[in-house]
């Protein structure tokens, strides 16, 4: 069992994220179900402002500006990232290598 | 079926007057309150060996 008691390392707040296009997210009473096709992990992200973030990140050039947009409290981002960072790890989001935003 | 929690749990906090002079326990409270945020918001499952319909 892993601790991400810190940010992993490689995850940076400051690049654009998107959700990987493996996974599929469920939404669910407590947040969403996300499982991915690919690794066939399957992830419960228990808070409605993870879940909107994630489904953001594409939107954004960068995570604090998709946490910005969303207007995520300040003392709320640390968990936010931190709780990012294991997703990326599990490959539910993934940096976007081109910085693009997500048209439409 | 394994579970993994990749994120920390809530942290408990200790009764605010345990271990502290009585005139302390608002300051200690005070100090303590940020604590209790750091929840847990992702929690993996590894279905692999499973069967079903997926």
């Amino acid at each position: 069992m892993g601790c991400a008691a810190s940010t992993e390392p490689g995850f940076d707040p400051a690049r654009p994220y998107e959700l990987h296009p493996d996974v599929a997210l469920r939404p669910e009473p407590f947040g969403a179900l996300a499982y991915h096709y690919g690794n066939r992990r399957l992830t419960f992200l228990r808070s409605p402002e993870l879940v909107q973030l994630v489904t953001e990140l594409g939107d954004h050039e960068s995570v604090a500006a998709s946490m910005a947009a969303l207007g995520v409290a300040t003392e709320r981002r640390p968990a936010l990232e931190r709780a990012l960072a294991s997703l990326a790890k599990s490959e539910v989001v993934r940096p976007r290598s081109d910085g693009a935003v997500r048209a439409g | 079926m394994t579970v993994t929690e990749t994120a920390p749990a809530t942290q408990p906090v200790l009764p605010a007057g345990e271990h502290t002079a009585p005139g302390a326990e608002r300051d200690q409270a005070a100090e303590a309150s940020p604590l209790i945020e750091d929840e847990l918001l992702v929690e993996e499952i590894s279905i692999d060996g499973m069967c079903g319909v997926y």
